[in-house]
């Protein structure tokens, strides 16, 4: 620590002077500097990975690049090859799919599951622990037992349903039901962080509009669907915004359990970005895809901060 | 139940008792579901093959066979896939807390032209999933000046490709780990900060011996984010390195898992190894995670 001395009155002049080295210390120790000094590196870096790559990819997909040679500008090429090519378009629909299929039931048992939780009953912390394991494990380790569960000879699952009289299924290679079987995978990693969303955001509904319906009669079940469930809409929403582009990123899923087949039933838009770039060096073509990917995420979180906002502002 | 135990006067004793029954049923037989495939991994990594492939399913190995961990120990060449994880998982968290703190301690305290527009500026990239830029982010680690046999200009040589640095160039700094920090900042009371600059501390100084010392929560929350992000990354590493030497944890799994096609009980030998540092981590720093990052990043 450095003492500043105190500004000396020169005779005559009225001005305050300062040594050469108090100087310096106040340029090096004012708030513009110190900034600087601090943010320079961040930012260069989010620079680097998160800005220059939005408009470089932007300028990518319109143009043929194989890596090999510089790019070649080809107009709306690889955007119109992204809406006619059946492939690709599949990719956006078998996108959307997972989306319908997934959300609703994933945020539905998620704030079940945060509702019962959010009592002080005994174990609360110890069952939110393990609601929340799925979440933490990788998802190369969650596929890999999944795939191990799906197994159409030995799997856990194929025998449940033998108990109960099922012929086995080949979950993973059944085109009608791949699709489904990452679903469930989804969905059961993914209850975990939307509870722990879901609990923040029943603590802000105040206590006593649930007391006083429950002490005018309505039983818990009521209570829930018709006060907590309208009050926690703006939570719910951002649920469902933040686990849909969830199912966007879902790469590693996809290559562990499926590699997007059978027949291209799995085969989403994050899996034909990655096969365009890392199977064919198509690298246009794959920006083409991800701009696509990008627009559609940032509606959707553009939607969930302005229900966000209004929430702080009610 | 805080509301229904302080009025229970009101209810009768077996009225207050079936929900409370019913909330237990479904939380407990929703948990058994949650955890199964953790339970069933563990198990079939301790059996026997004869068990795994029986006819009927035993929770229970009849004898307990760890062979399945050596054999998957040695056929991944586990401690380098450990020592590459751990190295990079342990660069992104030291650089994500101090770069985040850094970083926050600017837009909570310091003013300067220009910074909310930066700040936002900042926050926007938040919206974007990195997924989408996998191939721009490729491409300047590729091309990446003066390394990996490029000349200045990125031509000629590999990059960063297939290093270890590659794999880390994307996680040392994170933006969630920027506004994190602030929002902790601004919540810190500013008077001792103002009485420490009168005593004449620098701000460095403040930074560093008043706002770091107190920022154990914030730090705790980050370092676990960075954590589990680092930990279990799998797409980067999958495009960046090709090496088997230089493989993380996921990356060996992945391809062992190829490999093996279904030698489950070594495959499951080797998830649990890939897992059970994560649980214990989350396990043990799970008080922060709560009651720090998560709601915090809600209620802005």
């Amino acid at each position: 620590m450095r003492r500043i001395p105190p500004p000396i009155l020169m005779a005559g002049q009225g001005v305050i002077s300062l040594t050469r080295r108090d100087r310096l210390y106040r340029l090096v120790n004012s708030q513009a500097f110190v900034a600087l000094l601090f943010l320079a590196v961040p930012v260069l870096l989010l620079a680097a990975l998160k800005i220059y790559p939005v408009f470089y990819n932007l300028y990518l997909s319109f143009t043929r690049y194989e890596l090999f040679e510089p790019p070649r500008f080809v107009g709306m090429k690889n955007y119109s090859y992204v809406f006619s090519n059946t492939v690709t378009r599949q990719s956006i629909i078998n996108t959307l799919l997972f989306t319908i299929e997934a959300v609703p039931i994933g945020t539905a048992l998620a704030l079940v599951i945060a509702k019962l939780l959010d009592q002080s009953i005994r174990g609360r912390v110890f069952l939110r622990t393990l609601y929340y394991l799925p979440v933490v494990s990788s998802v190369v380790v969650s596929a890999m037992i999944w795939r191990w569960i799906y197994s159409p000879q030995h799997g856990l699952l194929n025998y449940f349903l033998g108990l109960a009289g099922i012929p086995p299924q080949n979950w993973l290679n059944d085109p009608n039901l791949a699709l489904i079987s990452l679903v469930i995978v989804t969905i059961w990693g993914s209850i975990g962080s939307n509870m722990v969303i879901f609990l923040a955001g029943l603590q802000d509904i105040p206590r006593d509009v649930i007391e006083a319906a429950r002490v005018d009669g309505a039983n818990p079940l009521q209570n829930f669907l018709l006060i907590t469930v309208p009050l926690m809409r703006p939570v719910i929403l951002f649920v469902v915004v933040t686990f849909t582009i969830g199912i966007f990123r879902n790469f590693g899923l996809i290559f562990m359990l499926t590699q997007g087949g059978p027949f291209n039933r799995t085969n989403t838009m994050v899996w034909e970005v990655y096969q365009n770039v890392f199977g064919y060096l198509r690298l246009g073509r794959g920006a083409a895809i991800s701009v696509v990917m990008l627009i559609i995420v940032l509606i959707l979180t553009l939607i969930s901060f302005r229900v966000l906002r209004e929430r702080q502002g009610a | 139940m805080k509301q229904s135990q302080s009025h229970l006067g009101t209810f009768s004793l077996w009225e207050a008792r079936i929900p409370l029954l019913l909330t237990y049923a479904i939380l407990i037989v929703g948990a058994i579901v949650m955890i199964m495939p953790f339970v069933w991994m563990v198990s079939t990594s301790i059996k026997p093959d004869r068990e795994i492939f029986g006819d009927s399913i035993r929770w229970l190995p009849t004898e307990l066979d760890l062979q399945n961990y050596t054999d998957a120990f040695e056929q991944t060449n586990m401690p380098r896939l450990f020592a590459n994880t751990v190295l990079v998982t342990a660069v992104a968290v030291v650089s994500q807390v101090l770069l985040g703190s850094m970083a926050g301690y600017v837009f909570a305290r310091l003013h300067f032209r220009g910074k909310m527009l930066l700040f936002f500026a900042l926050l926007t990239t938040m919206m974007v999933p990195f997924e989408v830029l996998i191939i721009p982010v490729f491409l300047l680690i590729r091309f990446f000046p003066l390394a990996g046999g490029n000349d200045l200009f990125g031509q000629g040589g590999t990059g960063l490709i297939n290093t270890l640095g590659g794999v880390m160039f994307p996680n040392f700094v994170s933006v969630f780990g920027v506004f994190l920090f602030r929002q902790f900042y601004l919540g810190f009371p500013k008077e001792i900060e103002e009485a420490a600059i009168v005593d004449g501390c620098s701000r460095v100084g403040v930074y560093w011996r008043i706002l770091i010392p107190n920022s154990k929560p914030v730090m705790g929350t980050m370092a676990l984010f960075a954590f589990l992000w680092s930990w279990n990354d799998f797409l980067w590493p999958l495009v960046v390195v090709k090496e088997d030497s230089l493989k993380t944890i996921q990356l060996g799994l992945s391809v062992f898992d190829q490999e093996q096609g279904t030698a489950w009980a070594e495959l499951m030998a080797a998830s649990v190894m890939a897992v059970v540092p994560v649980i214990l981590l989350y396990i043990f720093l799970q008080r922060f995670l709560v009651s720090g990052g998560l709601t915090s990043g809600l209620k802005g």
